[in-house]
C-alpha cells in the first residue's frame, strides 16, 4: 500500500473547494453550485517524482465563515490543509488572518497553502493591487474553471508532506 | 403529524462492522453497505483511510456526522462512529440521506442568497464608482468646453457687426444658431451631472407666480406662431400670486416640457395647465400638466424616455434640443420630491404632469425677491450717457482676453486696462482709478476670489468699494456661493453674451 496523507480543503463557503477538487480529480469543472454539507472525501494518487507515488486523500469540508464551528474530528490525523478563498468576494478573505490563525491553532505546525481561487475572473494586476492592500499572502492564485495552476498547487502541497 | 419527521430521522438502515486494530474486518452485517468481509477497512472506501490515526489513540468513541459514502453508484449521507471494543473497533455506519437532504436544500438557498447579496452590493459599488467618474468627467469635459464656446461665440458676435455680404450674414445667422444650441448642450449637461452628483441645491425665494407664467406664455406664443401650433394656459384662480420656492428650477422644469411637446407636436396644440390642488397650513400644492396633441410615446417607450440622451424618434425630429430635457424634468422633481407621469397615446397625443408642493408666504412679504428678465433696450439707452468707464480686466486666457477687450473697447463706453496675473491686479488698482473689476477667478498665482477679499479688506474705500464681476467656467451652485462671500458682486458664468456682459456692467456702474 501506497504512502497516504490526509489533506482538509476549507474555506468560507461557495470558494470553490469542490471545484478545485473535482478539477485535480476528475479534470473536469461545473458552473452549478452545490452548497456541500458535511465531508466528501475522495482519493487522488499522484507522481511526486519519477516512479514515487503518494496517495492523496482529499477531505472537501462543508464552507463555513466561522472556522471555529468546524467540527474537530473532521480535523483528526490530517497531514496538510489548503485553506481556500474567493478572489471576487472581499468577504471571504477580509478576515483571512485571523482565519488563518485558527486554523493554525486546530492543527499547529502543519503544511498550509493559502489559494485565491476563481482568478480567471479578474485581472491579476488589480487583484494583487487588492490583496496587497488587505495584507495577503497567497501560495496560489488558481482557477478550477480553467485549471489554472490547480495542478501545481495540489503537487506542491503532495511534495510538502512526503 | 411527526410521522414525517420521524420518518428523517430515524433509519432502517444501521450498519455494524467490527475490525481488529490494523483494520482488517471480522464482521459486517450487511444491512446496506455490501462491505468485503475479507478485505481491511481502508478498501471499503477513501472515508476508512483515517482508521489508522483514530485507532492508534482510540479511548472511548469518536464520532462523524454527515459523511458522504459512495458505494456501488449510490450515494448515501451517513453519520459514523467508531467505538473502542474487546475485539479492536466497532464501527456503527446509520443512512440519514434523506435527513441530511433536507437540510442540504436549505443550506443552499442560504448560501445562494448571501452570495447574491454580495455580488449585487459588489456590483452596486462599481456602478457607483463608475457614476461618480463619469459625473466628475463630463462636468470637467463640459468645463473646458466653455472656454473655447466663449471664444466662439464672442468672435462670431464681432464678425456679424462687420460688413458683410448677404451670403456671409446668411452663414453667419447658422453659426450663430449652432453656438446657441452647443450652449444649451452644455448648460444640459451641466444640470445633469449636477443633478446626479448631488451638487444642485434648490434655492427657495419668493417669487409671482403669474408673472411666471406671462413670461411662458409670451415666449411660447411667439414660437407656436411661427410653427403653426395654437399655444394656450389656463391657471385655476384659486392659486395665490406668490409663492416660496425654486423659481428657477421650476420654470426649466415647466419649459422643458413645454419644449419637449412642441418637438414632437406637429400640428395641433400645446397647453399648460396649472391646477391648484390644495392648501395645508401655508403650504399649497399645485399640479402643472403640458398637454400636447404630438406623435405620442408609445407605451413600452414610456420608461425610457427620462434617460439622458433619448431621442424618441430620431428621423421626426424636427426643432432643435439635447434630448436631455426630460431626464433634467426628472432629476429636478425627484430633488423637490415629486414625480413626473406621463399618459400618452401614440398618434393622438401625450399629457405629462407633475405636483409640486410650494410655501405660501406670509402675506408682508409678498414681494417679489427675483425681478423679471431685465430690459435690455433700457439698459443699452442708459449706457448712451457721456460717460467713459475705466473699466480693469484680469483674465489670462489670451483668447477671451483679446475678445473681451475688443467687445468692450467697440461699444466706445469703456476705456480698458488688462492684467493677466492676479499679483498684479492690486498694484494697477492702487495705482489707477478704475469704476470696475472684471476678474476672471481662476488667475494664476492669486485667484479671483482671494482678490476679491483682499480688496474688500482693504483701508481706503475707493479700493474698498469697487464693483468686482467674476467670470468663471465653474458655474456650480456650490461654487457661486463661495464666489460670493468673498465680496464679487456678481459672477458671469461662461460662456455668455455681450448683452448680458453689458447688462452686468451697467447694474454695478454708478
Ligand atoms: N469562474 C469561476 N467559477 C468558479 C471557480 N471555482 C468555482 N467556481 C464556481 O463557484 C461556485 C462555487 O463552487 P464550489 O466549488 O461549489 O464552492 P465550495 O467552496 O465547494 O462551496 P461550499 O461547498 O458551499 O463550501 C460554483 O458555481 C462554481 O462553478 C473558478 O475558478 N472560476
Ligand atoms: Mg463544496
Amino acid at each position: 500500500m501506497q504512502v497516504s496523507k490526509k489533506i482538509v480543503v476549507l474555506g468560507h463557503f461557495g470558494v470553490g473547494k469542490t471545484s478545485l477538487i473535482r478539477r485535480f480529480v476528475e479534470d473536469s469543472f461545473s458552473d452549478n453550485y452545490k452548497v456541500s454539507i458535511g465531508v466528501h472525501i475522495t482519493k487522488k494518487v499522484v507522481e511526486i517524482s519519477v516512479g514515487h507515488e503518494i496517495s492523496l486523500i482529499l477531505w472537501d469540508l462543508e464552507g463555513t465563515d466561522d472556522l471555529k464551528t468546524i467540527r474537530d474530528a473532521y480535523l483528526l490525523g490530517t497531514h496538510g490543509v489548503v485553506f481556500v478563498f474567493d478572489v471576487t468576494r472581499p468577504s471571504t478573505f477580509q478576515g483571512l488572518n485571523t482565519d488563518l490563525e485558527i486554523v493554525k491553532s486546530k492543527m499547529p505546525s502543519l503544511p498550509l497553502l493559502v489559494v485565491g481561487n476563481k482568478a480567471d475572473l479578474v485581472v491579476k494586476k488589480d487583484l494583487e493591487e487588492v490583496l496587497s492592500k488587505n495584507a495577503i499572502a497567497t501560495d496560489f492564485l488558481t482557477s478550477a474553471k480553467t485549471g489554472d495552476a490547480v495542478n501545481d498547487m495540489f503537487l506542491k502541497l503532495a511534495k510538502l508532506l512526503d | 403529524m411527526l410521522k414525517k419527521y420521524q420518518e428523517a430521522y430515524t433509519t432502517k438502515n444501521v450498519q455494524f462492522v467490527l475490525t481488529d486494530l490494523a483494520g482488517n474486518i471480522l464482521d459486517s452485517d450487511q444491512t446496506f453497505l455490501p462491505i468485503n468481509k475479507k478485505g481491511t477497512i481502508y478498501d471499503v472506501h477513501p472515508f476508512f483511510y483515517c482508521f489508522s490515526s483514530i485507532a492508534t489513540d482510540l479511548k472511548t468513541e469518536v464520532f462523524f456526522s454527515c459523511v458522504h459514502l459512495n458505494f456501488d453508484g449510490k450515494a448515501y449521507i451517513t453519520d459514523i462512529k467508531f467505538i473502542k471494543k474487546e475485539e479492536g473497533v466497532l464501527i456503527i455506519i446509520s443512512d440519514y440521506t434523506q435527513h441530511y437532504e433536507e437540510y442540504q436544500a436549505i443550506a443552499q438557498a442560504r448560501n445562494e442568497s448571501i452570495i447574491n447579496g454580495e455580488l449585487i452590493a459588489i456590483k452596486n459599488a462599481e456602478l457607483e464608482e463608475r457614476e461618480k467618474f463619469k459625473n466628475s468627467f463630463i462636468r470637467n469635459f463640459s468645463h473646458e468646453l466653455r472656454n473655447p464656446l466663449t471664444s466662439i461665440i464672442s468672435i462670431t458676435k464681432i464678425i456679424s457687426d462687420t460688413e458683410l455680404t448677404d451670403q456671409q450674414q446668411n452663414m453667419l445667422s447658422f453659426l450663430k444658431e449652432s453656438n446657441a444650441n452647443l450652449k444649451l448642450l452644455l448648460d444640459d449637461i451641466m444640470s445633469i451631472s449636477m443633478i446626479s452628483s448631488g451638487r444642485l441645491v434648490l434655492r427657495n425665494n419668493v417669487f409671482s407666480l403669474p408673472q411666471m407664467v406671462d413670461l411662458i406664455n409670451f415666449t411660447y406664443k411667439a414660437r407656436a406662431n411661427e410653427s403653426d401650433l395654437q399655444f394656450d394656459i389656463k391657471t385655476d384662480k384659486k392659486i395665490p400670486e406668490f409663492v416660496e420656492g425654486d423659481r428657477l428650477r421650476l420654470f426649466q422644469i415647466i419649459t422643458n416640457l413645454i419644449d419637449n411637446a412642441f418637438k414632437y407636436t406637429n400640428s395641433g396644440k400645446v397647453n399648460l395647465e396649472i391646477q391648484f390642488n390644495q392648501k395645508r397650513a401655508n403650504k399649497i400644492s399645485l399640479r402643472f400638466e403640458v398637454k400636447d396633441t404630438g406623435i405620442g410615446i408609445p407605451e413600452d417607450k414610456i420608461e425610457s424616455i427620462f434617460e439622458s440622451f433619448s431621442q424618441l424618434n430620431q428621423s421626426s425630429l424636427k426643432s432643435k434640443g439635447t434630448g436631455l430635457g426630460l431626464s433634467i424634468v426628472k432629476g429636478l422633481l425627484h430633488l423637490m420630491n415629486s414625480e413626473i407621469k406621463v399618459q400618452s397615446k401614440p398618434g393622438k397625443g401625450s399629457t405629462f404632469y407633475f405636483d409640486i408642493v410650494l410655501k405660501q408666504p406670509i402675506p408682508n412679504m409678498t414681494k417679489p425677491q427675483v425681478k423679471m428678465v431685465a430690459k435690455k433696450k433700457e439698459t443699452i439707452l442708459k449706457l448712451r450717457s457721456d460717460k467713459k468707464y475705466k473699466i480693469l480686466l484680469a483674465e489670462d486666457d489670451i483668447n477671451v482676453q483679446t475678445v473681451l477687450f475688443k467687445l468692450l473697447l467697440d461699444t466706445k463706453y469703456f476705456s480698458i486696462d488688462v492684467v493677466s496675473d492676479g499679483a498684479l491686479v492690486m498694484e494697477q488698482l492702487i495705482n489707477n482709478e478704475y469704476d470696475l473689476l472684471l476678474i476672471d477667478i481662476n488667475l494664476p498665482n492669486v485667484t479671483g476670489d482671494q482678490v476679491a477679499r483682499l480688496i474688500r479688506d482693504f483701508p481706503f474705500k475707493n479700493i474698498k468699494n469697487i464693483p468686482i464681476i467674476g467670470i468663471t467656467a465653474y458655474a456650480f451652485e456650490d461654487n457661486l456661493k463661495t464666489l460670493k462671500s468673498s465680496g464679487m458682486n456678481a459672477i458671469l458664468s461662461k460662456p455668455f453674451e455681450l448683452e448680458e456682459l453689458i447688462e452686468i456692467l451697467f447694474k454695478y456702474l454708478k
